[in-house]
């Protein structure tokens, strides 16, 4: 194995954020912000489903 | 935390990493996996450290204070029963529960038409592994997740809100911890973060064990495939949860990928080379993994000599230590050993001479840390764990 097989979620992913970033109305202020504060608490549910696969 | 205990930690923290990294220390460090044993010892049941996991932390972290270790593992006690009731794991039997309340818990697995990931899901898998588990697996392995498309319940509802909030309070109850045991007793928590192989979670969690080895023959491409793509996302959760400081290893629990469970040529093709490549990833972001090889690894140590120099630190189950030893040796540490049944049937004696032969054989050099083969759960005789502890202290010195 050499590279990493691609996969339509990556890795820390649930929702991706380009998917997101169309449902949501234009963004009057910082975008960067907000696409990484929904990465950041989306990466909390792949922790959540991945963990009880591998923990519980 | 006083300046003494501060000292004290300091010294047990270079001595356990010394010896991770192939070093010799100032001398042999002690790091007991001790699971339900720490309820036999602190006066709780089984039950209540299952289930109770401020128990559980309660007596860990008696047992380090009173036995003196170097580091141990925060909570061993695997698998919080509490948040298996909130999401309504079925794999799961608790004591207490559906079980005695002094007998440890049990995985279940399904018989093999009803595995909770069916044949004809490996291409959805191997597609989108986290897609596939939230639309599939979860709903299967829970009573009360609704499956995908159907509606909607409470119970459906509240497993998320409940799981979740669960999840995050019982995984901060680790860092309070490992501090409590830094400041309290001195103590070093053993390792950080978790990993395993790919193959392990098909057999553990979704395919089990059964219908796995049929798939190693009917559809061993499709087995491939899917091992190809949990690996990224294995090796993902493991660095997520690892040591910052880069002390301590990520947790590797092998379970299935020794002889008899597999043979040579099954490893080779299917077990090792996903495996390996989460592991040397894992090296090249500065973490190392602690390979704990339940059962008899030794057709594989060969495989695991390839991996980069101190890379690992190979724990012995049901290996020959020796062969370990003459095999990894040059370029991992070792721990482990003792054998179980020594510890909940043997001597203290038997257990000194036991410890003596390790010491002599695998640790002259470094590069060794105390333990009992696997796991210590409520058959290990108190005196017995006791004689390990000071024999080796006193003649683990370097």
């Amino acid at each position: 194995m050499t590279a990493e097989p691609p996969t339509r979620r990556p890795p820390g992913v649930c929702i991706p954020w380009e998917e997101k970033r169309r449902e949501m109305p234009a963004i009057r202020g910082d975008e960067r912000l907000v696409e990484q504060v929904w990465k950041d608490v989306d990466a909390l549910g792949y922790m959540y489903i991945w963990q009880i696969l591998l923990s519980f | 935390m006083s300046a003494a205990t501060e000292t004290l930690y300091a010294q047990r923290l270079e001595r356990y990493v010394t010896a991770m990294r192939n070093g010799k220390p100032d001398r042999v460090p002690i790091r007991p996996f001790v699971a339900e044993l720490t309820a036999k010892y602190a006066g709780y049941t089984i039950q209540e450290v299952t289930q109770d996991y401020q128990k559980a932390f309660a007596a860990a972290r008696k047992c380090a204070a009173d036995f003196d270790w170097d580091a141990v593992v925060g909570n061993m006690v695997y698998g919080w029963a509490g948040l298996v009731q909130a999401i309504g794991l079925k794999y799961y039997a608790s004591p207490g529960v559906e079980l005695p309340p002094d007998t440890p818990f049990q995985y279940l697995e399904p018989p093999e038409d009803q595995a909770w990931m069916q044949p004809d899901d490996y291409d959805a898998l191997a597609a989108d592994p986290t897609g596939y588990l939230l639309n599939v697996w979860l709903p299967r392995v829970s009573t009360d997740v609704s499956p995908t498309g159907q509606p909607t319940s409470m119970r459906n509802n509240l497993s998320f809100l409940k799981g979740g909030m669960a999840m995050l309070q019982y995984f901060q109850g680790f860092g309070t911890q490992a501090a409590r045991l830094r400041s309290e007793s001195g103590t070093v928590s053993a390792i950080c973060g978790i990993l395993k192989a790919p193959l392990d979670i098909l057999a553990d969690k979704l395919r089990g064990y059964k219908g796995l080895c049929a798939d190693l023959f009917r559809r061993p491409e499709k087995v491939l495939a899917a091992c190809e793509a949990l690996a990224p996302h294995l090796l993902e959760v493991a660095a997520s949860g690892a040591d910052p400081e880069k002390n301590v290893p990520i947790g590797l629990w092998m379970h299935r990928g020794c002889v008899p469970f597999l043979s040579p040529p099954q490893f080779e093709k299917f077990y090792w080379p996903t495996l390996r490549w989460i592991v040397e990833g894992l090296w090249a972001r500065g973490h190392q993994t602690l390979f704990y090889a339940e059962g008899d690894w030794t057709a594989s140590l060969r495989y695991f000599a390839e991996l980069p120099e101190r890379s690992i630190v190979f724990h012995v189950d049901r290996s020959d230590p020796l062969a370990a030893h003459r095999t990894l040796g040059d370029k991992f540490c070792i721990s482990g050993g003792v054998p179980n049944d020594l510890l909940a049937f043997g001597t203290p004696e038997e257990v000194r001479a036991c410890c003596k032969r390790l010491l002599d054989g695998v640790a002259r050099e470094g590069g060794y840390i105390m333990d009992a083969s696997a796991i210590m759960q409520d058959d290990t005789k108190i005196e017995n764990l006791r004689a390990m502890t000071d024999f080796t202290r006193e003649y683990g010195v370097y």
